[in-house]
């Protein structure tokens, strides 16, 4: 993070600076994640699906370490302005950057159920750019909240749309396909889209949640002021 | 479809070991320590342990003994002739109030720095010179001089300027020059009395800064009124009160002496959670 020149806080930027790290370096380990119950997915890979689940574990405990720290930075330092724009958008970037890791783990767990199931061509090829695409936003969150750039929370969300629908053909031809591949397989496909297309909005509003911390209001607002304007 | 999805993480926030629980770590260990001046119990009944090179606060409201405990640490109680000491001070283990014990050395190991900056009315390179030039120094006071200001974070400010007379600096300046003359004495343990009370808030912080560096090399105990600045700088934090007795002699006590995380947090007293969010009566 960018600190004024006289370090007057240098051990509290520190540990301003270690949280932010250690966010950001959470957020890479849910992508990474993210990869493998993809991967997984489409090439019907068990085992990779059983170290999806096993990686999520060390997610968990590595988030609950970081909100414990935020938490106690709040206690401690009496942020404001700034500080504590920063620290109570971490928590919730947090919460965002942990339910995106759950969602790669029911990918698997989706995989897990379907033992066996191939994929039908058109939906492989649907899942496997949706897939792409929701990685692909979640990382570029991540990567405005690595340089906490207040631009990116309006781009990510108009880039959001070409997700929705992509989730919108998958579930027309899941729609289409229902009664060949059958219920169960209809409902578990249909909640991987519903499970890409969220991971998508946690990465859209990670980089809103940066919009407010870089300039005090959410890009919405933003928009809505110079909208009345 | 048995599996569930997947939910967030249960949050257990691990509530520390009570610090007052272990001997094993400790620098200072204190033991059922009483003061009185006279007739007048100042605080009674205080157990427990300042570990090394950590920051201890202690916090509380006007009366609660906070300022006689600290001065026990380096026995500058043994200067009013009232004041009567009962328990045990151990340092390293040693009776700190043991016969043999030297209280000027005491005192050199263990410096202090008090509420308003006191310089010596001399220059700044005496001030840092003065007590080691007692104490026999045989090292170069050049050296000595500057490595003293610059662990207090005062070199930079006053280097071309040591032969100033030093009541003439900022009221911050001044209290780093204490802080660098206490250091200059190469003790263990530096005392602080409300060091910050009489500083603008940007004075403040650069002390705080400062205490946050010298723990590495020194032991920190230090008396402040401000509570946010205990949570700020200290790895453990004691909160006192004043108990009132019958007759309104008022007597202070240790309520709770824990990690600051857990002080700020979640304090296990009734009596600290309200003194730290200002309900207080």
């Amino acid at each position: 993070m960018q600190h004024p020149p006289d370090d007057t806080r240098h051990h509290f930027n520190e540990t301003l600076d270690a949280v932010l790290r250690g966010t950001v370096e959470l957020g890479a380990l849910v992508h990474e994640n993210m990869l493998r119950t993809t991967e997984a997915a489409l090439e019907n890979q068990l085992d990779l699906a059983n170290q999806v689940l096993a990686a999520d574990d060390e997610i968990d405990q590595k988030y609950v370490a970081l909100e414990h720290r935020v938490f106690e930075v709040m206690a401690r330092q009496q942020p404001v302005a700034g500080d504590l724009r920063f620290l109570v958008s971490m928590t919730r970037v947090l919460y965002e950057i942990e339910r995106s890791g759950d969602l790669a783990v029911n990918v698997a767990k989706g995989l897990i159920r379907r033992e066996g199931y191939t994929l039908p061509p058109a939906i492989h090829s649907l899942i496997a750019r949706l897939s792409r695409e929701a990685a692909a936003l979640f990382r570029q969150g991540l990567d405005a909240l690595a340089d906490l750039d207040p631009e990116a929370g309006v781009r990510l969300d108009a880039a959001d749309d070409a997700v929705d629908d992509l989730v919108g053909e998958l579930y027309a031809v899941i729609a289409a396909g229902s009664g060949e591949m059958g219920f169960d397989v209809a409902v578990e496909l249909s909640r991987v889209g519903r499970y890409m297309e969220r991971i998508a909005d946690h990465g859209v509003n990670i980089a809103e949640h940066v919009t407010f911390i870089v300039t005090g209001s959410f890009p919405e607002e933003s928009a809505a002021t110079s909208d009345e304007g | 479809m048995t599996t569930p999805d997947k939910r967030p993480p249960s949050r257990r926030f691990e509530v520390a070991a009570s610090p007052t629980s272990s001997n094993s770590d400790a620098l200072f260990a204190l033991e059922d320590l009483a003061v009185s001046y006279g007739a007048f119990q100042a605080i009674a009944g205080v157990t427990m342990n300042v570990r090394p090179n950590e920051i201890t606060a202690f916090i509380g409201p006007s009366g609660c003994g906070k300022t006689t405990l600290l001065r026990c640490f380096n026995r500058m109680n043994d200067l009013i002739e009232s004041a009567t000491v009962s328990g045990s001070v151990k340092y390293h283990g040693v009776d700190l109030y043991g016969p043999k014990v030297d209280p000027v050395e005491v005192r050199r190991r263990i410096g202090m720095v008090f509420q308003k900056a006191n310089p010596f009315p001399k220059s700044i390179y005496d001030n840092i010179t003065f007590g080691p030039r007692i104490a026999g120094y045989s090292g170069d006071l050049d050296d000595l001089v500057e490595e003293s200001l610059t662990r207090a974070a005062l070199w930079d400010e006053v280097k071309d300027k040591l032969d100033e007379f030093a009541p003439s600096l900022s009221g911050g300046q001044q209290q780093r020059l204490c802080i660098a003359r206490a250091i200059a004495t190469n003790p263990d343990v530096v005392l602080m009395d409300e060091p910050c009370s009489a500083l603008d808030p940007i004075a403040t912080l650069k002390i705080e800064e400062l205490m946050l560096t010298l723990k590495q090399d020194y032991t920190i105990v230090i008396v402040t009124h401000n509570m946010q600045q205990a949570a700020r700088v200290s790895d453990r934090t004691a909160f006192f009160t004043v108990d009132v007795g019958e007759e309104g002699q008022r007597t202070g006590r240790l309520v709770e002496f824990d990690d600051t995380g857990v002080i700020f947090t979640n304090p296990r007293e009734q009596a600290t959670e309200d003194y730290i969010t200002g309900r207080f009566g």
